[in-house]
């Protein structure tokens, strides 16, 4: 869907933001790319949609390569989204909203339905936010809002940079899973930079880690974890080790399938089969019994026991050995 | 309180012309100043090159140093020079429309350039060709910095061009010009009340303009974080 075929950006100073990169963005994936600041995420974004041309190498979306492409029409079918500082302040909601689909000039009432629709599904009531102005709105609607915005053309590609940076933990934490919600109902290529390892570990099907304008690893979030390609990896992570190993280990190996446990259901807590091994751990916590059941798409696929639980966290972060 | 009307009554007309020609001689001065202030200052927000914004930015505040008075007189030397008319409206609106340049150069230079780049980054990121980006986004969000020294430009053009009648301009310069030669207040008030009220009146209409102009939350809370 994107290629960066050793791509690299020099800045008129002489410093090089990017230097050689190449990586493939599979269409419908999320590829996180995850450094500090001045580690070239952000300047990477920008060379896909050309608000940033690459000084050398090759962007291909499509297959075709970005700087043969004319950029607005580029830029108008791509997404964008920014911290909330992004949406015009100028502009009520539903203009915010409403700018690529005018710039496509699609119908007035093609624009108000899918005004409607958008703000529905990032889950603010249309009648009553459409003409409000972003100044009306807390940190997390206008978030929401920046999201519907960047999706308002149905684009294949949407662009995220930090786009929940600016938020208190818990709205940050709520919005993340809402857009997990979302993105995997509408299955959209989206290329997400942040300098947030859990946000990472959460939102991406793949991480590219940079630092310094170089790849240091592309690859799953447990494979990162789990398999780090170099000292510099294994240092970026270490800091978080125990957190990230549980938040990236997903429970669906160990989940007792079939019997969907009688004498436990009365327990209201739920699991789902891609939960990870810490989201477990914490309802785990808050319920008295030895089972959980364990759903698939509503569907109810097993259970998952304490004990099994509790061994494979400790077998995960090497404890088991001093058990025996 | 008799004697008000009575002057009213004799010198009505005469009150009138006179502010009308203070008016006119103000308005198009200011659609002139804007017409070149805004543009201008637009083209330096955007400019790289530093030297040409300074120098520009300096240009017009030395024209705002010379005080009025001298720089109607210059005018009025220069057109003889180049053989301009040096008597009536012309060399008059000259000299008002550089001296209402500033304000509304300044502050369209400021209001642009207080704008998120962010802002006009995302969008670009969008899709926006200058122009709508110019239109859509920069200036609605600069407009009331504009509109502020727009507002500074008008109070300034109808006081300073109470001295146009110096030069054979008209207004309500000749009335405060007449009070004057002939120490007489009557007259003396009759330019200077409408000019007062003038300005005052005029400030007002621009500042409905401008809240017109302005979305409601925007002006109220855009430098509140939630």
């Amino acid at each position: 869907m994107i290629q960066f075929e050793h791509v690299s950006k020099a800045f008129p100073g002489g410093t090089l933001a990017v230097d050689d990169l190449t990586l493939d963005v599979r269409p419908g994936e999320t590829l996180v790319l995850l450094g500090t600041s001045g580690s070239g995420k952000t300047t990477s974004m920008k060379m896909v949609n050309r608000l940033i041309e690459p000084t050398a190498g090759h962007i291909r979306v499509d297959g075709q390569d970005v700087m043969e492409q004319d950029p607005i029409t580029l830029r108008r079918k791509i997404g964008y989204a920014i911290q909330h500082i992004g949406l015009f302040t100028h502009m009520t909601v539903a203009q915010n909203i409403a700018v690529v689909p005018r710039l496509l000039h699609w119908s007035r009432e093609r624009i108000d339905d899918r005004i409607d629709e958008l703000l529905t599904m990032v889950g603010l009531k249309p009648q009553e936010f459409r003409r409000r102005y972003p100044a009306q709105l807390s940190g997390g609607q206008r978030q929401r809002v920046g999201v519907a915005r960047a999706l308002a053309a149905d684009p294949p590609i949407v662009l995220m940079d930090e786009p929940f940076g600016a938020l208190d933990p818990i709205t940050r934490e709520q919005l993340q899973d809402e857009f997990l919600a979302v993105e995997s109902e509408i299955q959209k290529t989206i290329v997400f930079v942040t300098h947030d390892v859990f946000e990472a570990v959460k939102m991406g099907d793949r991480i590219a880690l940079l630092d310094d304008g170089r790849l240091q690893q592309l690859d799953t979030p447990h494979n990162l974890v789990e398999r780090p390609a170099n000292e510099f990896v294994k240092a970026f992570l270490q800091h978080h080790h125990v957190q990230l190993k549980l938040m990236t280990r997903k429970i669906s190996t160990i989940v007792e399938e079939g019997n969907s446990a009688p004498e436990d259901t009365t327990s209201l807590a739920k699991l789902q089969a891609n939960d990870s091994l810490l989201t477990a751990l914490g309802k785990m916590k808050d319920t008295s019994a030895e089972r959980i059941p364990v759903f698939r798409q509503g569907r109810p696929i097993g259970t998952l026991a304490r004990q099994r639980l509790l061994t494979t966290i400790a077998e995960s972060l090497g404890l088991s050995e001093s058990q025996s | 309180m008799n004697e008000i009307t009575q002057f009213v009554d004799k010198h009505g007309y005469d009150i009138l012309m006179h502010t009308y020609q203070h008016v006119y001689l103000c308005f198009f001065t200011l659609v002139i100043a804007v017409g070149i202030a805004v543009p201008l200052g637009i083209f330096l927000a955007h400019c790289r090159w530093r030297s040409i914004v300074a120098s520009v930015m300096l240009t017009a505040s030395i024209i705002q140093t010379i005080p009025a008075l001298a720089l109607i007189a210059l005018i009025v030397v220069v057109c003889a020079l180049i053989g301009w008319p040096t008597i009536g409206t012309f060399p008059a609106m000259i000299a008002l429309v550089l001296y209402a340049l500033l304000p509304i150069l300044r502050n369209t230079y400021t209001g642009m350039r207080q704008i998120d780049p962010a802002v006009v980054e995302v969008a670009r990121g969008m899709g926006m060709q200058p122009r709508q980006v110019l239109f859509q986004v920069e200036l609605p969000l600069s407009l009331p910095v504009i509109m502020a020294g727009i507002r500074t430009a008008t109070v300034w053009t109808i006081g300073i061009a109470t001295l146009c009648a110096l030069i054979g301009a008209g207004g309500l310069g000749d009335l405060i010009m007449r009070g004057l030669r002939s120490i007489q207040i009557d007259y003396l008030l009759a330019g200077t009340i409408p000019a007062a009220i003038l300005a005052v009146v005029a400030d007002w209409i621009l500042a409905r303009v401008e809240q017109w102009l302005t979305p409601p939350a925007q002006s109220a809370t855009s430098l509140s974080e939630s």
